[in-house]
C-alpha cells in the first residue's frame, strides 16, 4: 500500500510568530488540557481544580513529550489515547493504591475497578481532545506535508468500507435484533428500519472519520485491522459510554457495572473494527494500485507477485511453529479439541494434528496482512501479539461459539472464561511473527546488495516515527485489560 | 563491537533499573531482578536503535509488558513453583499487580534502553553493520551468455554469495531477456505475444551486473573479455574490456548449416524472438501473396512451408505453423485449403528420437491428420528462390525453415581450448576447463559427461539448469578452497506439442529410471501447458501467458502483420 514516496509538498509559510513551534505546542496543550481538565471534573462530579491542575499537566506532558508525534489529527489521537492509558495504568490503577497501601491483589484490582470511570475520563476527555488538538495544529502548521492526503480517498474509500462493514456485520447481529453499534442507545423503541438506518448512520459515520484520520499511517492489511481495532475500542467508549446515553437522554454512567453490561457490544465493536480495517485497506490498495502505482511515472522496482506466494509460504510455516510452541498452552487449558469446531471429539494426536493445519493456514494471513511492518525482529513480535489479540476475538470469542452452537456470547463472563486461551493466542501470534521474520530477513538481506530494491524496502517498511507504538499499548492494555476489569 | 554484543551490554543496565519495579509488585523478588536483566537484554537486542526516540519506546516497552505479564506471571512462574499456571479468569485477577508491575516495567525499559543507546552512540558511535566491509579486492566472475544456462549460473550465484561484497558478477549478453525456447514455436504460430515468453534479465537478477553487449574476442592471457562496440560509434570506438577471475562459457548454440551457404541464404533459423516473429509475419505475408496471385502453381508455391528438421524444435514448428495456417484460411475466402502444405523433411525414419518409438509414432499420426505432410528418410541438399531441392527431388516453396542442425556458438570455436568433434568446449566432471584454472563451460556449447552415467549430457534446457546450480555451488567452493563436486543428473522426461490440444510426454518413474511414464493426446498437452507455465520465470509473465490462452479459446489467432519483410 505504501505510496511511492511523493515530492514534498510545500504549503505556504506561515506570518512570523511570535513564540516558537514547541512553546506553541505546550501552550495548545496546557489550553485544551485545562478545558478536558474542567468536562472532566464537571462530569465525574469531583472538585475542578484538581481536574483542570491534571489536564493542565496532561497537556503539557504531552506538548512537551509527544507533539512531534503527533504529525496529524489520527495519529495525535492514537498518542494521545495510549499515553491516557499509561497514565491510569501508572497512577490511578497502580502509584496510587500502592502508596496508599493497597498492596493486596482484590484490593488494587476492586480499586481499578472502582477507577474505571477515570479511564474513561482521561481517555474521552483528556487523550482525544488533547490528541486531535495538537494533531490538527501540527497539520495546520506544516510547511511540509510529508505524506501525501486525499480528501476524496479517505472519504470515499472510508465511507465505503464502513457501510460495508456494517452491512457485513449488520446482516450477522441483525437475526438476534441486537446491535452492537447501538447497544448503549439502551432500549430502542423506533421501527426495524429506524435502527438499521441508524445502525448504518453509526457504521458510516465510523468509517469515514476512520479513513479521514488514518488514510496515512496505514500501510498494510495488517496494520489496518490494528488500527481498526483500537479505533473500534475507542469508539465503544466514545458512542456507547457517552454520545449514545446523551442522544437518549439518559444520564452518563461510567462505572464498571455498566461498562461490563455493554461487554458485547466492545467485542462486536473490535469484530466491527477489524472488518472496517481490512475493508478500508483492500479499498484503499485497490485505488493506490488503480490510480497512483499504474503510473509508469511511479514505477517501482519489482512487483507484486513472487514476493507474495513467498510471503505465504512463510507465513505458513511460520504459523507452524507458532502452533507447536502455543499447542502446550491451548492442551493444558483444554481448548485445542474445540478449535477444530466441527467436532468436539477430536483429541489426541488427531485434534493436535488439525490444530497444526490451522495454526499454519492463519499463519498464512500473518505473512499476507503484516508484511513491510516491522524493520526489526521486536516490533514484529509486537505485530504479533496484536495478531494473536485479533484471531482471539475473531477465534475463540466469535467464531468458534458460532461453529459449535450457532450462538456467540460476547458477555464479560464469556471473556473471563476465555482468558487463558487468549494466553495461548499471544504466544502464537508473537512465535508466528519472529519465525515469520527470521524467514524474510534470510532472504531479503542479500537482495538488499542491489541498491534499487534498499531503496524500495526503505520506502516500503514501516518508518520509525509513526504512531504503531502507541497502537499496540492502547490495544494490547485495553484488550486484555478490558475482560479482566469488567468480568 | 560486535553489534548484538553492544545491544545486549545496553539492556542488562537497563533491564537492571526497570526491574526494580518487577521487585516490587512480583510474588518472587529476586526472579523479578533476573526476570528485568534477562528481558531487557532480550528487548534490547530485538529491536534496531534510533535516536531521539523515547516516547515511541516507551509505548513499545509498555506495550510489550502486557504479554510479558502473560508469559511470566500468568503462566511461568505459576508453573515453575506450583507447576500449575494461574490462568484461569480468578488466578489471572490474582496477577493484577504484577500487569500494572510489567506496564510499568516496560515503559521504563524502553526508555532507559533508548537514553542508553543514545549514550553509546555519542561515545562508541554507530553501530557495526551486518555486511563485512570490502577489503577492496574483489573476486570477478562473468558469465557469457543470456540464456537458460548463463541466467541461471547468475541466480546460484548470487544465491551461493548472498551477502558477499568480495565477489562482483557479471552477466555479458547479446539480448536483454531470457527466452523461453519451449514456447517459441507457440510465438510463430501466433497463439503467444513474443514479450511474454521473455523475461528481462535486469529486472530478474539483483547483485548482478548485466551487460548488453556481443563479445568481439577473449584474451585468455590477461583475463580479459572485450566487447564489440556499438556500430554508430564507428570502427575506431575502443572496445570495452571486462576483466575477470572466473569466466563462464553459456554461449549456447547457432544453427548449422552443415556447410550449405544457399540454406543459410534462403532460410529462416528458428533460434531467437525475432526468429519467431520473422516467421509468423512470412506466413501472413505469403497469404497475403497468395490471396492475389492468380496462378495456381504460384500460389501453391506461396503457401507450401517447408521445415527441415524432425526433432523437437521442428516437430512443434510444423504443427503450430499447421495449425496457425488452416486457421486463418477462414479471413482469405479465395484460397482453399488443397493449395496449402505444411512439409516436414527428416533424414531418419522417425521423428522425435529423443521420444520412445510409440510415441514418435503416435506424433507422426496425429500431425498426418492434421496435414502435416512428412518427407522421411530424407535429406535436404539445397535451397534457392522459391525451390527446395531435396535428396529425392524438389519442392516448390517460398518458405523454408531450418531446425536440422545446431552447432557451439563461433567464439567458442576460435578459442584455443580443447574442443570435441562437435567443436564444444571439453569440461571435466565438475564443468572446469581442464588445465585453464577459472574457465568453465556449461550448457549447448560445452560437451558435459555425467559423472555417474559418464553419458554425454543432453543439449537441453533441464540439464542446462542443473550445470549450471553444481557450477555455482564449484565456483564458491574453488573460491573458499573447497572441494568442487562433479555433475550428474537424471533427466526428468520429454514433452513435446504437436497440435491443438495434442501432445506427447516421456516422464521418467521416480527412482526406476530405466522405466518411464507415457502420455498423449489431451492428457500429454495439459501437462506440457502445465508444466511449461510453471517453469516460464516470473509470475507477471506467467498470468500474461495464461491469458493469451484464454483469449485464444474464444477468439481466432491475429493475423496483424508486425513487421515489414519487404
Amino acid at each position: 500500500m505504501a505510496e511511492p514516496h511523493s515530492a514534498m509538498i510545500m504549503r505556504p509559510g506561515s506570518s512570523a510568530k511570535a513564540l516558537s513551534p514547541r512553546a506553541g505546542e505546550v501552550l495548545l496543550g496546557l489550553a485544551v488540557g485545562a478545558l478536558g481538565g474542567a468536562l472532566q471534573g464537571m462530569l465525574l462530579a469531583s472538585s475542578l481544580a484538581p481536574s483542570i491542575l491534571e489536564g493542565i499537566l496532561f497537556g503539557a506532558a504531552f506538548g512537551l513529550f509527544f507533539a512531534k508525534r503527533a504529525t496529524s489529527p489520527g495519529a495525535g489521537l492514537i498518542w494521545g489515547l495510549a499515553f491516557a492509558v499509561l497514565l491510569w495504568i501508572v497512577f490511578p490503577a497502580g502509584i496510587v493504591p500502592l502508596l496508599a497501601g493497597a498492596t493486596g491483589t482484590h484490593s488494587m484490582l476492586s480499586d481499578a475497578r472502582e477507577r474505571f470511570p477515570e479511564l474513561v475520563a482521561l481517555l474521552i476527555c483528556l487523550g482525544m481532545p488533547v490528541g486531535l488538538g495538537l494533531g490538527l495544529w501540527a497539520e495546520l502548521q506544516a510547511k511540509i506535508a510529508p505524506v501525501r492526503f486525499s480528501w476524496r480517498r479517505a472519504i470515499v474509500a472510508g465511507g465505503f468500507a464502513g457501510t460495508l462493514g456494517g452491512l457485513i456485520f449488520g446482516r450477522w447481529v441483525s437475526s438476534g435484533n441486537y446491535f452492537p453499534l447501538l447497544a448503549g442507545y439502551g432500549p430502542l423503541s423506533v421501527s426495524r428500519a429506524s435502527i438499521i438506518l441508524l445502525h448504518f448512520g453509526v457504521a458510516l459515520l465510523i468509517g469515514v472519520t476512520f479513513g479521514l484520520l488514518f488514510q496515512c499511517d496505514v500501510r498494510g492489511y495488517g496494520s489496518c485491522m490494528g488500527w481498526g481495532l483500537a479505533y473500534a475500542i475507542f469508539w465503544w467508549f466514545l458512542g456507547q459510554l457517552i454520545l449514545l446515553p446523551l442522544t437518549a437522554h439518559r444520564p452518563l454512567d461510567w462505572s464498571a457495572d455498566q461498562a461490563s453490561s455493554l461487554f458485547g457490544s466492545l467485542v462486536g465493536h473490535i469484530l466491527y473494527g477489524l472488518i472496517l480495517g481490512v475493508t478500508y485497506a483492500t479499498l484503499d490498495r485497490f485505488w493506490v494500485r488503480l490510480f497512483i502505482q499504474s503510473d509508469p511515472l511511479n514505477r517501482e522496482v519489482g512487483g507484486v507477485g513472487i514476493h507474495v506466494l513467498r510471503s505465504l509460504g512463510w507465513g505458513a510455516a511460520a504459523g507452524l511453529v507458532g502452533g507447536i510452541v502455543a499447542s502446550p498452552v491451548l492442551l493444558a487449558t483444554h481448548a485445542l479439541p474445540k478449535i477444530i469446531g466441527l467436532d468436539t471429539s477430536l483429541s489426541g494426536s488427531r485434534g493436535l494434528l488439525l490444530h497444526l493445519v490451522v495454526s499454519a493456514a492463519i499463519g498464512m494471513t500473518y505473512g499476507l496482512l503484516f508484511r513491510n511492518e516491522a524493520s526489526s525482529l521486536g516490533l514484529g513480535v509486537a505485530w504479533g501479539w496484536l495478531f494473536g489479540l485479533i484471531w482471539w476475538f475473531v477465534g475463540p470469542m466469535t467464531l468458534l461459539p458460532l461453529l459449535l452452537t450457532g450462538v456467540c456470547d460476547w458477555s464479560a463472563d464469556a471473556a473471563s472464561a476465555l482468558l487463558p486461551s487468549l494466553m495461548g493466542h499471544l504466544i502464537y501470534g508473537a512465535t508466528t511473527a519472529f519465525a515469520f521474520l527470521v524467514m524474510e530477513r534470510r532472504y531479503t538481506r542479500w537482495l538488499l546488495l542491489d541498491p534499487r530494491i534498499a531503496a524500495r524496502e526503505t520506502r516500503r517498511v514501516r518508518p520509525v516515527g509513526t504512531p504503531a507504538p502507541a497502537l499496540w499499548l492502547f490495544a494490547l492494555a485495553l484488550g486484555v485489560l478490558l475482560p479482566i476489569l469488567l468480568g | 563491537m560486535n553489534r548484538l554484543f553492544r545491544r545486549v551490554l545496553i539492556g542488562i543496565p537497563a533491564g537492571a533499573l526497570a526491574g526494580t519495579v518487577l521487585v516490587m509488585t512480583l510474588t518472587h523478588p529476586l526472579l523479578g531482578m533476573i526476570l528485568g536483566v534477562l528481558v531487557g537484554a532480550c528487548y534490547s537486542a530485538s529491536l534496531d536503535p534510533t535516536r531521539g526516540t523515547y516516547v515511541d519506546n516507551l509505548m513499545a516497552g509498555g506495550a510489550f509488558g502486557v504479554p510479558l505479564w502473560g508469559l511470566v506471571s500468568v503462566i511461568a512462574i505459576p508453573a515453575l513453583f506450583s507447576h500449575q499456571p494461574d490462568w484461569d479468569a480468578e488466578q489471572m485477577r490474582s496477577q493484577f499487580p504484577a500487569l500494572v508491575g510489567w506496564v510499568i516495567y516496560g515503559g521504563i525499559l524502553g526508555l532507559l534502553t533508548q537514553g542508553l543507546n543514545d549514550l553509546a552512540a555519542s561515545v562508541w558511535g554507530p553501530e557495526a553493520t551486518s555486511v563485512a566491509p570490502s577489503d577492496g579486492r574483489k573476486t570477478r566472475v562473468v558469465i557469457l551468455g543470456g540464456g537458460f544456462a548463463g541466467m541461471r549460473t547468475a541466480e546460484c550465484l548470487e544465491e551461493q554469495f548472498r551477502t558477499n561484497p568480495n565477489v562482483a558478477l557479471t552477466l555479458v549478453s547479446e539480448t536483454n531477456a531470457l527466452l523461453f525456447t519451449p514456447m517459441l514455436a507457440e510465438v510463430a504460430g501466433s497463439s503467444l505475444e513474443p514479450t511474454h515468453i521473455s523475461t528481462p534479465l535486469r529486472s530478474s537478477l539483483h547483485r548482478t551486473e548485466f551487460i548488453r553487449g556481443r563479445v568481439a574476442r577473449i584474451d585468455l592471457d590477461t583475463n580479459r573479455v572485450f566487447l564489440a562496440s556499438d556500430p554508430k560509434a564507428g570502427e575506431t570506438a575502443p572496445l570495452r574490456e571486462v576483466s575477470y577471475d572466473h569466466l563462464v562459457f553459456a554461449l549456447g548454440a547457432v544453427s548449422n548449416y552443415l556447410g550449405m551457404a544457399n540454406l543459410e541464404k534462403h532460410s529462416f533459423n528458428f533460434k531467437s524472438l525475432l526468429d519467431a516473429i520473422r516467421i509468423r509475419n512470412h506466413v501472413i505475408e505469403m497469404f497475403e501473396r497468395a490471396d492475389r496471385e492468380p496462378d495456381t502453381s504460384k500460389r501453391r508455391a506461396l503457401l507450401t512451408f517447408v521445415i527441415a528438421g524432425g526433432g523437437f524444435a521442428g516437430a512443434e514448428l510444423a504443427g503450430a505453423l499447421n495449425d496457425y495456417a488452416h486457421g486463418i484460411l477462414a479471413d482469405y475466402p479465395k484460397l482453399r485449403r488443397e493449395d496449402l502444405s505444411v512439409v516436414l523433411v527428416h533424414s531418419r525414419d522417425r521423428i522425435l528420437p529423443e521420444l520412445s518409438e510409440s510415441l514418435a509414432r503416435y506424433a507422426l499420426e496425429r500431425m498426418e491428420a492434421r496435414g502435416v505432410i512428412f518427407r522421411l528418410n530424407t535429406r535436404l541438399t539445397d535451397a534457392g528462390p522459391g525451390v527446395v531441392t531435396l535428396s529425392d527431388g524438389e519442392i516448390r516453396a517460398e518458405t523454408l525453415v531450418w531446425t536440422a542442425g545446431t552447432a557451439p556458438n563461433p567464439l567458442v570455436q576460435v578459442l584455443p581450448l580443447e574442443k570435441d568433434k562437435r567443436r564444444a568446449l571439453i569440461v571435466d566432471r565438475t564443468l572446469a576447463l581442464p588445465g585453464n584454472p577459472g574457465l568453465w563451460a556449461l550448457g549447448d556449447c560445452a560437451a558435459v559427461i555425467d559423472a555417474k552415467t559418464e553419458k554425454p549430457c543432453p543439449p537441453t534446457a533441464q540439464f542446462a539448469l542443473r550445470e549450471a546450480e553444481t557450477l555455482a555451488k564449484n565456483i564458491r567452493a574453488q573460491v573458499e578452497g573447497r572441494p568442487l563436486q562433479e555433475f550428474h543428473f537424471d533427466s526428468l522426461g520429454a514433452l513435446c506439442v504437436v497440435g491443438h490440444q495434442t501432445a506427447c510426454a516421456e516422464l521418467t518413474v521416480p527412482f526406476v529410471r530405466s522405466k518411464s511414464m507415457r502420455f498423449s493426446g489431451l492428457l500429454a498437452w495439459l501437462m506440457w501447458r502445465g508444466i511449461y507455465l510453471s517453469k516460464l520465470p516470473g509470475l507477471e509473465r506467467k498470468i500474461r501467458v495464461l491469458m493469451d490462452w484464454a483469449v485464444e479459446l474464444f477468439f481466432p489467432r491475429d493475423i496483424v502483420q508486425t513487421i515489414d519483410l519487404k
